[in-house]
């Protein structure tokens, strides 16, 4: 039986050739990566594997046995607000939001980019999140978000303070 | 127990049974006259029940806010239950920017009724006259001695309570306002957004529940000669091939087995031949043009062009687009003997109820809909037919079915804002003043609603006529946006500009010289303000673009800024100014305006749905463009609305005038009139 860690868990596979989406939101019931085009050019399936962005909708569980597979679930610590991770934290308090149907996609997208660079510019922010769609148009509260996260992640006191 | 506060629902859009619900979608009337709009519950938690649908629009956060405010409870007290037809009160449906205009009010008069019950209660329990009692954060308390006071929680702990929403409730002013009016940048649901928990019609899961493809046709109007399912039958995880009364559907254990199914299904396709093509439409519009419906007749058009100097004619053109919403459709359908629960992500969940009680000879009590979270649908979630399909499957098989639009089924099988062709003939003096106004406006499809919004002059031309066609529709038109409005404002907004060229007047002053209705003098001069407005050349190689409108009673204006380097156009900023009245939630109606303009920009700039003898030809993401982080400006928003104004909508008018506002910076930065949508084609 093939098996797949997603979110610290060994978990079984059916098959190889299973759409890695469908397996998450579908076998799994994680369903906050979402469908939105199925051709990778949207970014609603996005999760990470081994830290960085992939286009769930694109790639069979077979492409990622062997690595680990973070899901939106699998992000923060707990329920509250204090346990979520800073990203996260940051879209809330931007707002950076409507219908929230791409933001899951949004936020691993981020996690990902600040895995890689720490202090992002905003040409590195956009290009990062070109490949992400939002329909409703939050793009200035997301860049704003992004900014907010890395601070928050840097540490940096300012960050951490202004939204009710 | 609880506290109840019943009303009835005669607070739809714009009265049960008639306007626009009525007319586009033949809605129902309530079942019953009286429903429950508020309780208070022995935990002191307060749960406000609404027939509108969360689509983005932060309604959820918006009345939670009102009703914290009006009953002297912090937000985070306030649970909302939205969308479901078990539960909430009778609504038509989430449309025309009504939610915070009707249902808010109601709900703010639910709340001060309550407010008002518990402190005749505390009156009783504490022995002291009510004029003594204030309500203040969930307590009921003395005014002269603070040490006297009950909680609302003790206060409901008896005997269930019932009240009526009185006539005039003492709703609490604006100045007194301690949550409504405030910035609340994280919603209610956020978490459950950034979580992943927020649950949308695309993850409702049920046990037992088969995974359904429906078989489509490749054109609009195609019909099946023949089927053959066996292949399809015999694919690993398929159930059954149902065929049934048109309806084509495979019927799998998994997602993926479904999807497959439908492919391999063999059908003969009946295309209707000789359908229009994109190219045909400009002509289409105007030749099949009937029931002209005159929006706006004033004085004597012939006189007013006699007194002219100078006289413009231009014709403007914008084709369909998509609304793309990010969450193509998905219906989960289930019976029980004869009762039917549907989870769909629609915008009528009591017109979903009705159809689908009609449908199956039901009793509409006996049909449960449920509108979870919708992942966006700008007007176009209120048809919902995915749901019939989904009932009708289920019903033959036996089992819950799940049937889940793919991106490009999304496109073809939803609506598209209607094409139009805009005829406007201008009378002017020398000096740029309006003598006559002529607008023959052409717009596709039957709900003539949707052309005839926005199609008033709000210029003092003194001798106008404005009249609204209807035309044919080779594509489903529907709901998007402002329906007509954005439409009929570009055409409008474009020729005052090219009224300004033509006697070399300041866009804003031109504009100024023929406006008298304060609330658009107020909302053009305060965008002109918040962007900086210095004439339409801004510096070197950019141009600056304005335009003002009115929408869902709400005025509005926005300027622009542009670059334009070889075919790509460049918004580098918008400065705008809103005038909704009252803004009771002044962050989710920023948001609102902020993704308005991005939409708009969309369609100002690179959307066109393109077809062919009946067939899309830009059904998915990878043809059809619509704007991403790297095409969004820097937006500042100014809200300029008096307070003692009662809200009106705030989700729809930042679209109305900015694809005007970017066709007009892009002359000012390359001398080239765009009358035509979207500008990019024609760069």
């Amino acid at each position: 039986m093939l098996t797949v860690n997603v979110n610290g868990e060994e978990r079984d596979a059916p098959r190889g050739d299973r759409n890695l989406l469908s397996f998450l939101r579908f076998d799994l019931g994680l369903t906050g990566a979402k469908y939105g085009c199925g051709e990778g050019l949207c970014g609603a399936c996005t999760v990470l594997v081994d830290g960085q962005p992939l286009r769930s909708c694109m790639t069979t569980v077979g492409a990622v046995a062997g690595g680990d597979v973070t899901t939106i679930e699998g992000l923060a610590a707990g329920a509250t607000f204090e346990d979520l991770h800073p990203v996260q934290q940051a879209f809330v308090d931007e707002q950076a939001m409507q219908c929230g149907y791409c933001i899951p996609g949004f936020i691993m997208g981020t996690v990902g980019l600040l895995n890689r660079e720490a202090a992002p510019s905003s040409g590195q922010v956009r290009e990062a999140l070109a490949e992400h769609m939002c329909r409703c148009g939050t793009y200035q509260r997301i860049e704003r978000a992004v900014e907010r996260a890395a601070g928050l992640m840097r540490g940096d006191a300012g960050a951490a303070g202004g939204a009710s | 127990m609880s506290l109840s506060i019943v009303g009835d629902v005669q607070v739809g859009f714009p009265a049960v049974r008639t306007g626009y619900g009525q007319q586009t979608y033949g809605n129902t009337s309530p079942l019953v006259e009286r429903y429950t709009w508020l309780t208070v519950g022995d935990d002191g938690r307060a749960t406000l029940f609404a027939g509108k649908v969360e689509y983005g629009q932060n309604i959820r956060t918006g009345l939670a806010v009102e009703v914290a405010d009006e009953l002297r409870v912090p937000l985070a007290e306030v649970d909302v239950v939205l969308g479901d037809t078990d539960r909430v009160p009778w609504d038509m449906g989430t449309f025309g920017s009504q939610s915070t205009a009707r249902v808010g009010w109601q709900l703010r008069k639910a709340a001060a009724t309550a407010r008002e019950a518990l402190i005749a209660m505390a009156a009783d329990v504490l022995d002291l006259p009510a004029s003594d009692l204030e309500a203040r954060a969930g307590r009921v308390v003395s005014k002269s001695d603070a040490s006297r006071g009950v909680d609302y929680a003790e206060l409901v702990r008896g005997d269930a309570v019932e009240r009526e929403i009185a006539e005039r409730p003492p709703v609490t002013p604006p100045s007194e306002w301690t949550v409504m009016g405030q910035t609340h940048r994280r919603r209610l649901d956020g978490i459950d957004r950034v979580t992943g928990r927020s649950k949308y019609s695309q993850d409702i899961q049920l046990d037992e529940m088969l995974f359904a493809t429906v078989v489509r046709p490749p054109a609009y109007g195609a019909r099946a000669r023949s089927v053959s399912a066996t292949a399809a039958e015999a694919l690993p995880g398929v159930v059954s091939v149902v065929q049934e009364d048109g309806l084509i559907a495979v019927l799998a254990e998994d997602d993926e087995a479904a999807a497959l199914g439908a492919r391999v299904v063999q059908v003969d396709w009946d295309v209707p031949q000789g359908q229009p093509s994109r190219w045909d439409m400009p002509t289409l519009l105007v030749e099949s043009g009937a029931e002209p419906h005159p929006m706006h007749e004033e004085g004597d058009l012939d006189a007013g062009f006699r007194q002219a100097d100078h006289v413009l004619e231009s014709t403007y053109y914008l084709p369909y687009i998509a609304p793309a919403p990010m969450e193509p459709r998905a219906a989960v359908a289930a019976w029980e003997g004869d009762r039917l629960t549907v989870w769909a992500g629609t915008q009528r969940p009591f017109g979903l109820r009705q159809e689908l009680a009609s449908l199956f000879g039901l009793d509409e009590s006996a049909v449960h809909v449920i509108a979870p979270e919708i992942g966006g649908g700008f007007g176009a979630k209120s048809p919902y037919a995915l749901a019939h399909d989904a009932a009708r499957l289920a019903r033959v098989v036996g089992r819950p079915v799940r049937i889940a639009f793919t991106r490009a089924e999304e496109t073809m099988w939803s609506n598209f804002r209607p094409a139009a062709l805009i005829q406007i003939k201008s009378g002017f003096t020398s000096d740029g003043r309006l003598v006559a106004w002529q607008s023959d406006a052409y717009h596709s499809g039957e709900r003539v609603m949707i052309g005839r919004r926005g199609a008033e002059t709000p210029y003092d031309a003194g001798n106008v006529r404005s009249l609204v066609y209807r035309s044919d529709s080779p594509l489903p038109s529907g709901s998007y946006r402002s329906l007509g409005a954005a439409v009929n404002h570009f055409a409008r907004e474009v020729h005052m500009d090219e009224i300004a060229e033509a006697v070399g007047k300041d866009p804003v002053e031109l504009r100024l010289h023929n406006l008298s209705e304060p609330r658009f003098r107020r909302v053009l001069e305060q965008a002109a303000e918040e962007f900086g407005w210095n004439g339409p050349h801004p510096s070197e190689g950019r141009g600056a673009g304005i335009a003002l409108g009115i929408d869902v009673g709400s005025y509005v204006a926005t300027a622009v800024e542009v670059s334009v380097k070889e075919r790509e156009v460049r918004v580098h900023r918008v400065g705008a100014a809103l005038d909704c009245g009252q803004v009771v939630n002044p962050e989710g109606a920023r948001n609102q305006m902020e993704g308005s303009i991005v939409m708009g920009i969309g369609g100002a700039l690179f959307e066109a749905s393109d077809f062919q003898d009946g067939r899309l030809l830009n059904a998915t993401f990878a043809r059809y463009r619509v704007p991403r982080i790297t095409d969004a400006p820097r937006i500042d928003v100014r809200f300029v609305g008096d307070e003692d104004t009662p809200s009106t909508g705030a989700g729809e008018p930042g679209i109305v005038p900015i694809a005007a506002s970017i066709s007009n910076a892009v002359f000012a930065a390359t001398g080239q009139r765009h009358r035509e949508l979207p500008i990019q084609r024609h760069l």
